[in-house]
């Protein structure tokens, strides 16, 4: 389903991407994420499609706001049963709608008796009941805990995709996009970027959508130059005592330009256990200052020069290299790893 | 200071004592009449003055009909004020603040000039045969002025606590605004609405300054007690005081009871 919206109060912003299976739209606060889901709800006057025009009453959205909003006054089964037609049948079809979310065991308990995710759910089962043609989600993510949180979203998913229904989704977890179908990033009030989370959590479009999935490895460099029959382009890094960076070519980058590079840790490579097998595309050497032991991983952070770089490598590796705090290792920055845009500001 | 705090509370905190002896010395301040009432009522002789059943229908019945007009009336204003915001609203703000801060007795004399028969309002109704001084007509307007700005502001205090969301929850549900409204926003509103209710009760019942001046007559409770005073004594009113509280406090000491075991969710 193609979301094509624009709002001129309270912030003015315009969005058009396309909703496809669970989408998650990433942007950080103040970027009026929570302001274009009630736009397409209707709850805020705006221009687009779908349902442009139409009383919110009118508009088969099925909203889930932050804190879920369940009415507090009715039980968890009259809650689903709000929007289904006066009749004999409503209790059964609540039931059966709470069961598809499995929650009948508590149909008769009142909202504050259930937990984030239990509400959570009843919030969906209750929007299913109006027969939505798309699920709009405000941050699902943000009230629950994080022991529990991936666990209960990717329930979530798959209870929306057993469903068959689109389902938008905005956020600012990162977390959150690893798990969408569909990733579109808001940036400056506008979508920057979509695309599957594989390509966009991989290669985002600019330094800001890196920053807002997460990335930690990012810098400053300046554009050395390009050895065009080589295809690469040189960048200097000089916060790292000024060594020098290839990666493919980027002809659009002119020599002396400030840039901005990021590279995802896992692409930062320790030295091989069997020596010499590919020769070094960056070689980058720093001082070991602190480790996040994460189980079958690790993650290191390197001192180079004033700029601190992250690496993730199995926990064997890091042992048999044995890094400890204070040591120094010379690591290799993968050229096709290497992300880089011009500097903005 | 230290002798003061030395009790334990259950949580382990430091539970102060003087608090509760000031609490407990306003305690009983407040229960003293109540408790000299009980004594000093004659209870052995124990009788109504002629004319005192005739005023506890007066007042039962009249403001009864006092509140439901001002439930009809004050309910959609007090809405309207909880749930729209326009420029100048200030004003209509400052109006009910000023109809609840006169003083009843100001409140009688200005019906008075309206709904009198010299007024431009009572030389209308007049004409049609309608008295708005010293009839049935003019003790519900008497009491319906004393007693509907207490409601509109508890109303809309009450209104105002719904939260916005749940009632945009039930439009995106396919309800429309009047269903949304009877379906969320007066359930959730309803203990406010109780307490506005049972306020308005006692306001309209016990109305002496404004019904004094603008319906002497029929005479209620509270002028009866005012006559019973002037022509018999003190003694001669405990029996109808007895019946003012009787019929005057089961309904909100019921309402606030509720309100305040259940909580608000």
């Amino acid at each position: 389903m193609r979301i094509d919206y624009s709002v001129d109060y309270p912030v003015r912003l315009q969005a058009s991407f396309e909703v496809e299976g669970f989408t998650v739209l990433l942007g950080q606060s103040g970027e009026g994420k929570t302001t274009l889901l009630r736009a397409i709800a209707g709850l805020l006057p705006a221009q687009g499609e779908p349902f442009g025009g139409l009383l919110p009453q009118h508009r088969a959205v099925g909203y889930l706001p932050q804190g879920y909003a369940l009415f507090p006054h009715l039980r968890a089964w009259e809650n689903v049963a709000f929007a289904l037609p006066r009749g004999p049948q409503r209790r059964a079809q609540a039931l059966e709608l709470l069961a598809r979310v499995r929650l009948v065991d508590v149909a008769d308990h009142y909202p504050t008796a259930l937990s984030g995710g239990q509400q959570q759910r009843v919030a969906l089962a209750r929007a299913l009941a109006r027969k939505p043609q798309l699920l709009l989600l405000d941050e699902p993510s943000s009230a629950l805990d994080a022991a529990t949180r991936d666990e209960v979203m990717a329930e979530l998913i798959s209870e929306m995709h057993e469903f068959g229904l689109p389902a938008l989704a905005v956020s600012h977890d990162p977390h959150l996009a690893a798990l969408a179908d569909r990733v579109a990033v808001m940036s400056g009030r506008r979508i920057v970027q979509h695309g599957s989370p594989d390509e966009v959590l991989s290669r985002p479009g600019s330094a800001a959508v890196a920053r807002l999935l997460g990335h930690r490895n990012l810098f400053a460099a300046r554009v050395a130059g390009h050895e065009t029959d080589a295809g690469i382009t040189l960048l200097q890094w000089e916060a790292a005592n000024g060594i020098t960076l290839r990666l493919p070519q980027q002809s659009e980058l002119a020599a002396g330009q400030l840039v901005q590079w990021m590279i995802a840790p896992t692409a930062v490579r320790l030295p091989s256990l069997k020596p010499d097998l590919h020769r070094s595309d960056n070689p980058v050497t720093g001082r070991v200052e602190s480790r996040l032991n994460l189980g079958v991983h690790f993650q290191v952070a390197l001192r180079c020069g004033t700029e601190r770089l992250w690496l993730a490598a199995p926990s064997n590796l890091v042992r048999h290299h044995g890094l400890e705090t204070g040591c120094e290792v010379t690591v290799d920055l993968r050229s096709d790893g290497l992300l880089c845009w011009p500097h903005l500001g | 200071m230290s002798a003061l705090v030395d009790v334990q509370a259950a949580d382990g905190l430091p539970r102060a004592r003087s608090p509760a002896l000031v609490g407990a010395l306003t305690l009983l301040l407040i229960a003293g009449p109540f408790i000299s009432l009980a004594f000093a009522t004659h209870w052995s002789t124990f009788h109504f003055a002629p004319g005192d059943m005739g005023s506890i229908g007066v007042s039962l019945g009249y403001s009864l009909i006092a509140l439901v007009l001002i439930i009809a009336l004050g309910t959609p204003l007090a809405w309207w004020l909880a749930r729209q915001s326009f420029p100048g609203k200030w004003m209509l703000e400052a109006l009910i603040l000023l109809a609840l801060l006169t003083p009843p007795l100001a409140m009688g004399i200005l019906l008075t000039t309206l709904y009198g028969p010299y007024g431009p309002v009572g030389g209308l109704v007049t004409d049609a045969g309608v008295e708005l001084t010293n009839s049935a007509p003019a003790f519900v307007l008497a009491q319906f002025y004393g007693a509907l700005p207490y409601y509109v502001v508890a109303a809309r205090a009450a209104f105002e606590g719904v939260p916005r969301e749940l009632e945009h929850i039930a439009l995106t549900l396919g309800k429309s605004p009047w269903q949304t409204f009877w379906l969320v926003s007066m359930p959730l509103a309803r203990l406010g609405l109780a307490a506005g209710i049972a306020l308005a009760w006692v306001r309209a019942l016990g109305e002496f300054g404004i019904v004094l001046i603008l319906a002497y007559y029929p005479q209620g409770i509270p002028v009866k007690l005012w006559v019973n005073l002037q022509d018999i004594g003190l003694s001669a009113v405990y029996p109808l005081l007895w019946v003012f509280f009787l019929v005057a406090m089961p309904l909100p000491l019921i309402l606030g009871l509720a309100s305040r075991r259940q909580g608000l969710f």
